[in-house]
Order: C-alpha cells, then structure tokens, then sequence
C-alpha cells in the first residue's frame, strides 16, 4: 500500500497530525454504519428538539425552485401547493427556512469531510449517458420526493421515529423503487 | 497470468461494484484485475465483496481522491 501520508509542500506538523492513527479514524477512513447511525440519530433528535420539526431535505428544494420561478416573474405564491400543503412558503425566504440552511451545511459538511479526508477531486463528466442518468434520475427524484411529501430522510428517517405510520408505508414502496432504478441502471447506463 | 485494467474513474456506486464483478467473471484464476476508482464509497465496497468472495486484494492510493484496487482471482 501506497504511502499516504506525506503531501507534497504539507509541513511536519501536518504529515504527523495526517499520519495519527486518531486522524485517520475520525477523518479519513469511513465510519461504520452502527457509528453513523447513532449520530444521525442524535443529529435528528438534537434538530427536532431545538427547532420543532425533524430532518428533511427537499421540501426545501421546491421553495427554491418557487424562488427561481418568482424570481423570473413567477407567482407561485399563489399555487394551491404553497397555500393549502405548505403555506409556511408564504412568509419564508431564503436565509429564514431552516431546511434551506440545513441542506446547505450538508452540502458545505460534505466539501469539508472530503477535504480533511484529503480526497478531494474534481471528477470528469465521462460519458454522455451519465448525464441523461443524471438528470433523469433528479427528475424522477424530485418528482417522487414531492408527490410523496417527502424523501428517503424525511418521509423515512425522520418519520418512523417519530412513530409515523406513513414512514413504514412508505419503505416497501422505495425497495420497489431501489429494485427498479437499479435494474434500469444496469441494463441502460452501464 | 493476464492482468486487465478496469477504468471506473468518474463513476459513481454501485456502478464501479458491478462492472468489477462483470470483469472478475470473464478473467481465469490467477489472473490480475486492476480497478481504477475516484469514488470514495467504491473504495468501501469492492474491497468488502472482494473480501467476501475470498479474492485477494489491495488498495493503492494514486492520488488525492483516485485509488487503484489491484485484484487478484483466487477461484
């Protein structure tokens, strides 16, 4: 195996703290899933308790997406979604909505742990296939995620902790649809 | 002993896992499969299934974010 601690232009201090058993266990090699576990939980309760509501992720994205579309001249202020489903849209902005605020620490958390992680990479488009799989797949997602209110963290994650029935109605039905996109990834983008 | 190289750079799970499978079949006892990786979870995974399948392994960090895991069939 490779040595992967010494960096080029990384000082002493650097390449030892890279080296350090600890550091490598918290930061470079994967967690266990019972570890990670255990922390989303804690994460979840510890979000649920200060600002009343449990994880979710794409509820936030289709107020983005209103925000874009009102941006352009769009009023989707006035959609029934927005008035009836989740008129919390109507007085929220950007900086306000702590689902907003959340995707984005996962997203500035994911560059951070990958960087301290020393993995960081700029990865090249491949193949014009990966980016009709791409977009198809985060339409379909997207599409799924609000037509079931919800996503594999919302819907699933926070819901069956929170003694939600619709969470256990809602995990036969993403096997169905995991068994299904996998087949697809298989037989059309591989 | 034949050794092939497995290009799975800028693919993400669980496709380098399945085209490693893929490979391994068509490849004789003995022989070398060497699957080139920038995807951290592929580095989690193939060696697990390898590890399972009893194929023996090994994984060289090329550089920052890209591995090579050097794959050897055993049966």
């Amino acid at each position: 195996m490779a040595d992967q601690t010494v960096k080029p232009g990384a000082g002493p201090f650097l390449t030892a703290l890279r080296s350090s058993d600890t550091y490598k266990a918290l930061l470079v090699n994967p967690w266990t899933y019972v570890t990670g576990a255990v922390v989303l939980a804690l994460l979840n309760a510890a979000l649920l308790s200060s600002t009343g509501k449990a994880w979710g992720v794409t509820t936030s994205f289709a107020y983005w997406g209103a925000w874009v579309w009102q941006a352009v001249g769009g009023d989707p202020k006035s959609w029934l979604y927005f008035n009836e489903i989740k008129p919390a849209f109507q007085k929220l902005t950007f900086f306000t909505d702590a689902g907003t605020i959340i995707d984005l620490g996962v997203i500035i958390g994911a560059l951070l742990a990958t960087l301290l992680a020393g993995q960081f990479k700029v990865k090249a488009v491949k193949s014009n296939r990966q980016i009709v799989a791409a977009i198809l797949g985060g339409l379909l997602m997207g599409f799924g995620a609000r037509l079931a209110f919800g996503c594999n963290i919302g819907s699933l994650f926070s819901a069956i902790p929170s003694m939600s029935l619709h969470g256990w109605i809602f995990m036969p039905f993403m096997f169905v649809g995991a068994f299904v996109g996998s087949k697809m990834l298989v037989k059309y983008f591989m | 002993m034949a050794q092939m190289n497995l290009d799975c750079l800028g693919e993400a799970c669980p496709v380098p896992l399945i085209r490693t499978q893929k490979a391994l079949t068509d490849l004789a006892v003995g022989d070398v499969l060497v699957v080139e990786i920038d995807h951290s979870c592929a580095m989690k995974n193939i060696p697990e299934w390898c590890g399972k399948e009893g194929h023996n392994f090994e994984i060289e960090e090329v550089e920052d974010g890209q591995w090579e895991i050097v794959i050897e069939k055993t049966h």
